[in-house]
C-alpha cells in the first residue's frame, strides 16, 4: 500500500512535470524525520502525521521554485543532476541533523499491540498503515478524478501545450503537482516511522522501489501506478515469507521480466 | 509488370480509416504523383510503404516480392528511399556527412565499421558528394546542416534521400516551405532526376504535379478516386469536385 | 595532436604533484567516463545505472584474483567481459525505451544488482565489500609499489583513449551521433537504432569493467558503493562538467571530480553533502557556461591542433 502511495506521488511528478525526480526517495525519509521531530516537540502522533507532510510538501514547494522551475528546458541530464545532487544533500543534512544511527519510534500508544484477526495476530500500527494509506491513495485519486484541478493535472501529463494554451498557469501546475507528489512521499514516510524505525538509508532504499512501481505501471498512468505499487507490495510480502534476503533483489527482477514482455510497462501507454 | 505495387493496402487507427484499400502500380523510371487535399492519406500512405508502421490490411510489393510490413530501417536496402514532408536532417552534421549516412547504410559491405576511420570508404564519400551534386549543394559540403536556409534544407533532404542509391525514390512534399522562386529551382531539380529513377512525388502544388508527372493518382478521405494521366486528371469531374474545385485548371 | 601531447604530460606530471595512488584513481575514472561517453554525449542516451558494469566487473574480477590467484591480464579480460555481458543484458531490456524511462530503467536495474551485491554477503561480504583483492605481479614487476601500479594505469589508459578515439571516428561513431541528432531519420536511411544503442552499451560497459578492475586493484577491495546509484551519478557528474560533447571531456571531468572529492573528503565526513552542493550549483548556473565554455574550447583546440 505504501508502495502505491509512493508510486503515486512519483508518477505524478514524472508525468505532469516530465523530470526524473531522484530526490523523491530523500523527501520520504524526512517526512519520516520529520514526524520524529514533531513529535519529540509536541509529543502527539497524530498532530506529527499531520504536520509532518506538510513540512515535506512545503519543502517541495521551495525546491519546485527555486531549483526545479528553472531546469525544465534543460533535458534530463541536467535535472537527473539536479534531483540527484538534492537527495545527496537531504540525505547527509539527515546524517547531520538527527545523527547517523537507526532510530526507532514507537506507534502511538492507541495502536500498539496486536489485532486478533482469528487466523493470526496482525500489528495494530501496520492495519492502521494499510488504511490510512488506503485512504490517502482514494483520496487522491478522487482529487485527480473528480475536481477540476485533477482534471487539469491529468490533462497535463497528457499534453501541457494544450494545457498551457487553455490559459492555466502551468507553472503553478508544476509547483502544485510536485507538492503534492512531496507530500505523498512525505506521509508514506511519516507513517513508515514506527514500523522499521529510521536509518538514513531508508530514502535510498525506497526511491529504487518508487522507480519500479511507476515503471511498472507506466509513467504518468497514475491508477498504473497504484495497482503497481500494490501489486509489488504483495508479492514483496510473499517472497519475503519464503526467502527473506532476495526480497527486496525480488523486486526488480520481477520489473526486469515484465519489462521483457511488456516494455511499456503493465498498463503503460506509452 | 509494376515496379512498386500496392493491393488493397489499408490502415485504420482505431475507427478512423487513414488509407483505404489503395490499389497502386508504379511504373519504372516513371514519375508518377500522388495528390489529394489536406488529410487526404498521402503521407499515410507513404508511412505505410516506407514501414513506419505496419498496414491493417493490403500488400505491398517490389519488383514483384512481397515487401509488406517490412521495417523502416530495412526499408532504405530494399531500395526505396524517402524524402520527409517536415525537414528531417541531422542538423550537428555537415552537409556532407549527413549525406554520407545515407550512402554509407546501403554500401555493399560494412566493414571496418568500428574501427576503419569514417573517411576511408571511397565509395561511400563518392556516392554523397554525386548527391549533393545533382541538388547543388556540393559547395556547401562542410557547412553544418543546422546553418543552411531553409531551402538549401529541403534540397539537403533530397539529397539524403539520393545517397542511398534507390531504386525508388518517394518524395513527399519536396517543395513545401518554399517560395516561388526556390519552388522553380526544385521543380528543375526533380525533372532532372526524372528517367534516372522511378519516382513517387506527393504534392500539394498543382503546377508542379502537372509538369512533371507521367501519372497522376487522386486520393480522397483515404481512397483512390482517379488515375491517369495529367490531362485525364485535369479533365474529371469527380476530381474537380474533390480537389481542383474553384482552382484554375 | 595537441591534445596527445598535453595527456602524455599530464599523465608524467601528474604523480609528481599528487600521490600516485591518487593519479591513478584520475584516469580509472576517465576511464570510467569514457565508457560512459560513448552512451552520453555520443548517442544521446543517460545511462544512470554506468556502476552496474563497472562493480560487477570489480567484483568478479576480484573474486577471481582473491580466491583463483589469476594473473592481471586475466583480470582485466575478465573485467572487459563482465561489463559487455552485464551491459548487453541491461542493455537489451532498456534500449526499447527512451526518455524518462530509459533513465528511470537503467537505474532500477542498478539498484538491481545493487541488492545482490548487498545480499549475497557469502560472496560479496555485503555492506563490508570484497577486501583483500591482491595485485599480481606483472612480467615479473611488483605491482604493489603504487607508481608501478601507476604505470600500468596509465598504459591501459591510454590504451582505452585510443581505442575509444577510433571508435568514435568509425562508422559507427557517426552512426551513434546520427540516432542522437535525429533517430526517425537515421532509421529512415537504414540503421536500425536499438541494435546500434545495444552495441554502444556493449562497448561502454566493455570501459567500465576495465576500470572496474583497475579498481579493484587500486584499493585492495571492491566496495559496496561501486556497484550503487551515488558511483552512477558521480560519473555523470564528471562527465558533465567536463564536456559530454567531446572525446576528452571525461578525462576533464575526471580530474575535477577526483579533485573535489579528495579535497571535499579530508574536510568533512558528511562530504556528500558538499558534492551534492556541487551538483547543483553546477546545474543551476554553469550549465551551458562551464559546459559548453569547455567542449568549445577543446573543440577549437581539437580543430587547429
Amino acid at each position: 500500500m505504501l508502495y502505491a502511495l509512493m508510486g503515486l506521488g512519483l508518477s505524478l511528478i514524472t508525468g505532469v512535470l516530465n523530470i526524473p525526480n531522484f530526490a523523491h526517495g530523500a523527501l520520504f525519509a524526512i517526512g519520516a524525520y520529520f514526524l520524529v521531530s514533531v513529535v519529540g516537540v509536541l509529543g502527539n502522533f497524530w498532530l506529527g502525521l499531520l504536520v509532518a507532510p506538510i513540512g515535506v510538501a512545503v519543502l517541495g514547494l521551495v525546491i519546485e521554485y527555486a531549483g526545479i522551475r528553472r531546469l525544465y528546458a534543460a533535458g534530463h541530464d541536467y535535472q537527473l543532476l539536479f534531483t540527484f545532487g538534492l537527495a545527496l544533500i537531504l540525505n547527509e543534512l539527515i546524517i547531520v541533523i538527527w545523527g547517523p544511527v537507526g532510530i526507532s519510534h514507537l506507534p502511538p500508544a492507541l495502536l500498539r499491540g496486536g489485532l486478533d484477526l482469528g487466523f493470526t495476530f496482525y500489528p495494530k500500527y501496520r492495519l492502521f498503515v494499510m488504511a490510512m494509506a488506503g485512504l490517502l491513495v482514494v483520496a487522491t485519486w478522487l482529487f485527480l478524478e473528480k475536481t477540476r484541478y485533477g482534471a487539469i493535472m491529468r490533462a497535463g501529463i497528457e499534453n501541457k501545450e494544450m494545457v498551457s494554451l487553455l490559459g492555466i498557469d502551468i507553472h503553478r501546475l508544476f509547483t502544485v503537482a510536485f507538492a503534492l507528489g512531496a507530500y505523498l512521499a512525505g506521509i508514506a514516510g511519516a507513517l513508515t516511522a514506527p514500523i522499521r524505525g529510521l536509518s538514513p538509508g531508508m530514502g535510498v532504499d525506497m526511491l529504487g522501489i518508487a522507480f519500479v512501481v511507476v515503471a511498472l505501471g507506466g509513467l504518468g498512468n497514475l491508477l498504473g501506478a497504484i495497482a503497481a505499487g500494490l501489486l509489488i507490495g504483495i508479492a514483496q510480502a510473499v517472497v519475503a515469507a519464503y526467502w527473506t534476503e532476495a526480497s527486496t533483489a525480488v523486486i526488480f527482477a520481477v520489473m526486469a521480466l515484465v519489462l521483457l514482455v511488456r516494455p511499456q510497462g503493465m498498463f503503460g501507454i506509452r | 509488370m509494376a515496379l512498386l505495387e500496392t493491393h488493397g493496402l489499408t490502415k485504420s487507427f482505431g475507427a478512423l480509416t487513414a488509407v483505404n484499400a489503395v490499389s497502386l502500380g508504379i511504373e519504372a523510371g516513371t514519375l508518377h504523383s500522388i495528390i489529394g487535399p489536406n488529410g487526404a492519406g498521402k503521407t499515410t500512405l507513404f508511412n505505410l510503404l516506407t514501414g513506419t508502421f505496419p498496414p491493417s490490411g493490403g500488400r505491398v510489393s517490389l519488383a514483384g516480392k512481397d515487401i509488406t510490413g517490412t521495417p523502416a530501417h530495412r526499408i532504405a536496402h530494399l531500395g526505396l528511399s524517402r524524402s520527409f514532408q517536415r525537414t528531417n536532417v541531422f542538423p550537428a552534421f555537415s552537409l556532407l556527412d549527413n549525406v554520407w549516412m545515407s550512402a554509407f547504410a546501403t554500401a555493399k559491405s560494412w566493414s571496418g565499421l568500428l574501427w576503419r576511420r569514417a573517411d576511408r570508404y571511397p565509395e561511400a564519400i563518392e556516392r554523397a558528394r554525386a548527391a549533393l551534386a545533382d541538388v547543388g549543394l556540393a559547395d556547401k559540403a562542410e557547412q553544418q546542416a543546422r546553418e543552411i536556409s531553409h531551402g538549401e534544407q529541403r534540397q539537403l533532404e533530397l539529397a539524403i534521400a539520393l545517397a542511398a542509391a534507390p531504386r525508388v525514390l518517394l518524395l513527399d512534399e519536396p517543395a513545401a516551405g518554399l517560395s516561388p522562386e526556390e519552388t522553380r529551382k526544385m521543380v528543375a531539380l526533380v525533372r532532372t532526376l526524372k528517367g534516372r529513377y522511378t519516382i513517387v512525388l506527393i504534392e500539394h502544388k498543382m503546377d508542379i504535379i502537372m509538369n512533371v508527372s507521367d501519372r497522376i493518382s487522386v486520393m480522397h478521405f483515404g481512397a483512390l478516386i482517379a488515375e491517369g494521366t495529367p490531362a485525364e486528371i485535369q479533365r474529371n469531374p469527380e476530381v474537380r469536385r474533390a480537389y481542383l474545385g474553384g482552382m484554375a485548371a | 595532436m595537441r591534445a596527445a601531447v598535453l595527456i602524455l604530460a599530464s599523465i608524467c606530471v601528474l604523480p609528481l604533484i599528487v600521490r600516485p595512488a591518487i593519479a591513478s584513481e584520475i584516469w580509472i575514472f576517465a576511464i570510467f567516463g569514457l565508457g560512459l561517453n560513448l552512451l552520453l554525449g555520443y548517442t544521446g542516451l543517460l545511462s544512470f545505472g554506468q556502476s552496474t558494469f563497472f562493480g560487477s566487473a570489480a567484483y568478479v574480477a576480484g573474486y577471481l584474483l582473491k580466491y583463483y590467484g589469476i594473473g592481471v591480464f586475466a583480470a582485466l579480460g575478465v573485467g572487459v567481459g563482465i561489463g559487455a555481458v552485464s551491459a548487453l543484458l541491461v542493455g537489451y531490456l532498456c534500449v526499447q525505451r527512451s526518455g524518462l524511462y530509459f533513465i528511470m530503467l537503467t537505474f532500477a536495474l542498478n539498484q538491481l544488482f545493487y541488492f545482490i551485491a548487498y545480499q549475497w554477503t557469502s560472496v560479496t561480504g555485503g555492506e563490508d565489500g570484497m577486501p583483500g583483492i591482491p595485485r599480481p605481479a606483472l612480467f615479473g614487476v611488483d605491482l604493489r609499489d603504487p607508481l608501478h601500479y601507476y604505470v600500468l594505469v596509465s598504459a591501459i589508459f591510454l590504451l582505452s583513449l585510443w581505442l575509444m578515439k577510433r571508435i568514435v571516428e568509425s562508422p559507427l561513431g557517426r552512426i551513434l551521433q546520427a540516432i542522437r541528432e535525429n533517430e526517425v531519420r537515421a532509421e529512415a536511411v537504414g540503421y536500425h537504432a536499438p541494435r546500434f544503442k545495444l552495441l554502444a552499451f556493449v562497448l561502454g560497459g566493455a570501459f567500465s569493467g576495465a576500470a572496474g578492475v583497475l579498481y579493484a586493484m587500486l584499493f585492495g577491495i571492491v566496495p559496496l558503493e561501486s556497484i550503487g546509484f551515488v558511483f552512477s551519478g558521480n560519473v555523470v557528474f564528471a562527465t558533465l562538467i567536463g564536456g559530454s560533447g567531446s572525446l576528452y571531456g571525461p578525462i576533464i571531468g575526471s580530474f575535477v571530480f577526483i579533485w573535489l572529492s579528495e579535497s571535499m573528503s579530508v574536510m568533512w565526513a558528511r562530504w556528500p553533502l558538499l558534492l551534492g552542493v556541487a551538483f547543483v550549483i553546477v546545474v543551476l548556473f554553469f550549465r551551458g557556461g562551464v559546459v559548453e565554455a569547455w567542449s568549445r574550447v577543446w573543440r577549437y583546440s581539437k580543430r587547429t591542433a
